[in-house]
């Protein structure tokens, strides 16, 4: 379970390395100096120790075991991980985690800025519709699988109701590759949308006007202003929200799991990388194979957070000056 | 970033932390039981599996010793919890109810009483031989104590039977599905007159066949059997392929469908446990009536029904046994049935007390008379430790019926993966 606490842990530890930082250019030990401030920051360490580092720590253990998690341990070398490279059931998560990642990051961040464009312009209603589109976000996750499950069901469902109604085909939603695959990213979409919308919003604000008026007087029409004023203005938040997207789409396991189950649905195409290694670990109650998965997705992560780094990294050298005062 | 800070910090840290985890782990690290109370036991046991009256009697003392019982219900995840406790050797019930999956602790037999030791053999008699069986581990301790028991039989709509000019009455139908080729047969005439299946998935038919099996996917050593030519899980694949094949499933996968199919009457049929009927009458309400229970082809099975085990680090393992043979005498089963509806596993039970079924939704049929006469038929088997490494063969199942895959193709698949995990885990 180490990859899921991945975000939850970036950001606490990021801010008190910093706070570590000030005390450098003064005299004396800053242990003795600042004594108070570090004991008012140490539940958090304790706690991270306890439930987070350790647990972490020894995941890294139990991948090189076999254990079900009563009976004795049996030391196995690398073996989980020579399973998992020839798994053909952990690389179907692998492909599943990036397709439903693909088709649900990219129609939702599209949308979530669409939204977050509209909700920044002088509407009425504004804060009714921004509570509205947060909605979906602190929705309990269960009663909404039920409600998807009602809506997408192949034969009692309201989407196939009225794709008959159309005459078109109807789609087994939940019982196919695809259809599994589109209605869990319906789902992401559903809940995240309003979300990054109003973290799009956040960033809309910090645009000056000027630009704006700037760009009126020069005139430019609305979807020009969007294309050449508030993407490009936004490009930091946008990049910050493909970085939780991703996390989130590589961790992703509730939809799948209160959708389909532990199994993943029919030819396990909602099996994710984390259902596969929950389905594993605590359903099947093998513990070391479960702990190699982790360690597996530890290192796609990863990857990703290079790629993604990089692609900061490289862009800012590109067009750094400019771009620092929108990201401040 | 200063790492001579850092450094120091970390190291202060470390100390702190020392000093933390050693003032907590004397605090209370020594307790094995959940209660300090050496009068108190601890019983963890999830919501409806014992009576609430009588673990309200038991509060007060249990009969036959001088201890109390104190009842905790454990939520949601009920095996990752019973698991951390034994694993972690910290804060384990002194006595504790166990699922149907009760094989998946034979490996950690020496976390429990062997319950013959507090003299449970003086007992056997009086419950299911084969209840009784899938309680002792393969090396003849008894781990577990029957509780509950879910004999199976072939629920199926009269009405929609009548019309389709099929046989209707419960003795009729038993006799005309005495086997699985004649089941598919009239299943095949109720496709062909009604338009309706008989049960929802081929998964289904697969389960509940090997349900009724002596035989399972292991044999008692936890030899897998099921590649060998003939294994009962090649004969119930093969059962299940032909009753897909001749359209009498609904192939309906997804749980919520089934519910649908079964309350708008697409699927007119099912076979399940006893404990089925009141989810059916929960499901499909406005079926009332017309449902009955017929013989399933061949032996009824059993399907669910869970145990009770004393762990080994019971403060009074005797006070824990009384606890547990009192809770299961055939007046307290009986007594148990009419308040939560968990079908007894002592035959005398139904004679023993005055145990109240919940007519009306079987017409004139008494589902408890039903499976009270069934019951004692389940043929023994052993469930094996091993057997979710082999769940490939419900999910091959599933892909032939949903996506059309090559049935053989299928069956090479789900032995493959079987015995990959098997091979994985040191089983083969």
């Amino acid at each position: 379970m180490a990859a899921l606490d991945e975000s939850v842990r970036l950001t606490p530890g990021r801010t008190a390395s910093r706070a570590t930082d000030q005390p450098r250019p003064r005299q004396g030990s800053p242990l003795r100096r600042f004594w108070p401030q570090y004991l008012a920051v140490s539940p958090f360490y304790l706690l991270f120790l306890v439930f987070g580092l350790f647990p972490i720590g020894y995941s890294v253990f139990l991948s090189f075991q076999d254990w079900d998690g009563i009976g004795p341990m049996r030391f196995v070398g690398l073996a989980q991980y020579q399973f998992l490279l020839s798994d053909p059931r952990f690389w179907n998560a692998v492909g599943n985690t990036f397709v439903i990642w693909l088709i649900s990051t990219i129609p939702m961040l599209f949308l979530a800025l669409v939204l977050a464009f509209l909700l920044h312009q002088n509407i009425r209603f504004k804060g009714f519709l921004r509570v509205a589109y947060f909605l979906p976000n602190v929705t309990s996750m269960v009663a909404m699988a039920i409600v998807f499950g009602s809506i997408f069901s192949d034969s009692f469902g309201i989407v196939n109701s009225a794709l008959a109604g159309l005459g078109i085909d109807q789609v087994p939603w939940l019982s196919s590759n695809w259809g599994i695959k589109v209605t869990i990213a319906v789902m992401v979409i559903w809940r995240f949308t309003g979300y990054n919308a109003i973290i799009y919003l956040a960033g809309l604000q910090a645009i000056p006007t000027d630009l704006y008026d700037a760009a009126k007087v020069d005139g430019a029409n609305g979807w020009r202003i969007f294309r050449s004023v508030t993407v490009p203005m936004l490009r930091p938040v946008i990049l910050f929200t493909v970085i939780t997207s991703t996390i989130g789409g590589l961790s992703l396991f509730t939809e799948p799991q209160v959708l389909l189950g532990d199994t993943g649905g029919v030819g396990e195409a909602g099996m994710t990388i984390v259902l596969y290694q929950y389905n594993q670990a605590f359903t099947k109650f093998d513990f070391g194979y479960g702990s190699a998965i982790a360690w597996a997705l530890f290192v796609i992560a990863a990857v990703f957070a290079i790629i993604n780094w990089r692609l900061i990294r490289e862009r800012d050298g590109i067009r750094g000056g400019r771009k620092k005062g929108a990201s401040a | 970033m200063g790492t001579l800070d850092r450094r120091q910090f970390l190291g202060g840290l470390g100390v702190m932390t020392g000093a933390a985890l050693t003032a907590s782990l004397t605090g209370c690290g020594s307790s094995t039981s959940i209660s300090s109370d050496p009068d108190e036991l601890v019983l963890w046991y999830w919501n409806r599996s014992v009576s609430p009256t009588l673990l309200g009697q038991a509060a007060e003392g249990i009969p036959g010793s001088t201890k109390r019982l104190r009842a905790d219900v454990i939520g949601g995840g009920y095996d990752n919890k019973f698991r951390t406790s034994l694993a972690g050797g910290a804060y384990i019930p002194d006595v504790a109810a166990i699922n149907s999956n009760c094989s998946l602790y034979f490996p950690s037999e020496d976390k429990f009483f062997d319950l013959n030791e507090l003299g449970a053999a003086d007992h056997s008699a009086g419950y299911f031989d084969w209840k009784w069986d899938l309680g002792t581990s393969p090396t003849g301790r008894q781990l577990f104590f029957p509780l509950d028991t879910g004999p199976t039989g072939f629920y199926y709509r009269a009405d929609v039977f009548d019309e389709a000019g099929l046989p209707s009455d419960p003795d009729d139908v038993s006799a005309a599905v005495a086997d699985w080729d004649a089941w598919i047969e009239l299943g095949t005439e109720l496709r062909a007159t009604a338009d309706v299946a008989l049960m929802n998935t081929a998964g289904m038919v697969f389960g509940q066949f090997l349900n009724a099996s002596p035989e399972r996917y292991f044999d008692r050593d936890n030899r897998p059997l099921y590649s060998e030519d003939g294994s009962a899980v090649r004969e119930a694949w093969e059962v299940a392929i032909r009753a897909s094949e001749a359209g009498i499933t609904a192939k309906l996968p997804v749980p919520t469908e089934q519910n649908s199919a079964w309350s708008s009457g697409r699927t007119v049929g099912h076979i399940e446990a006893v404990w089925w009927a009141q989810i059916l009458g929960d499901t499909a309400p406005d079926t009332a009536g017309s449902w009955r229970i017929a013989h399933q082809p061949g032996p009824p099975g059993n399907s669910g029904g869970s145990f009770f085990c004393i762990p080994s680090t019971c403060k009074d393992p005797e006070a824990a046994f009384a606890f547990v043979t009192w809770l299961n005498t055939p007046e307290n089963q009986a007594a148990t049935f009419n308040e939560v509806q968990l079908f007894p596993s002592s035959p005398e039970a139904f004679t023993a007390g005055e145990m109240v079924s919940d007519t009306g939704f079987f017409g004139e049929q008494d589902p408890l008379e039903f499976f009270a006469a069934v019951a004692p038929d389940v043929p023994p088997t052993f469930v094996s430790t091993y057997e979710p490494q082999a769940a490939a063969f419900a999910t091959e199942l599933t892909n032939v019926e949903a996506s059309g895959k090559d049935p053989e193709q299928a069956w090479a698949d789900a032995v493959t993966e079987a015995d990959r995990n098997l091979a994985k885990r040191g089983v083969i």
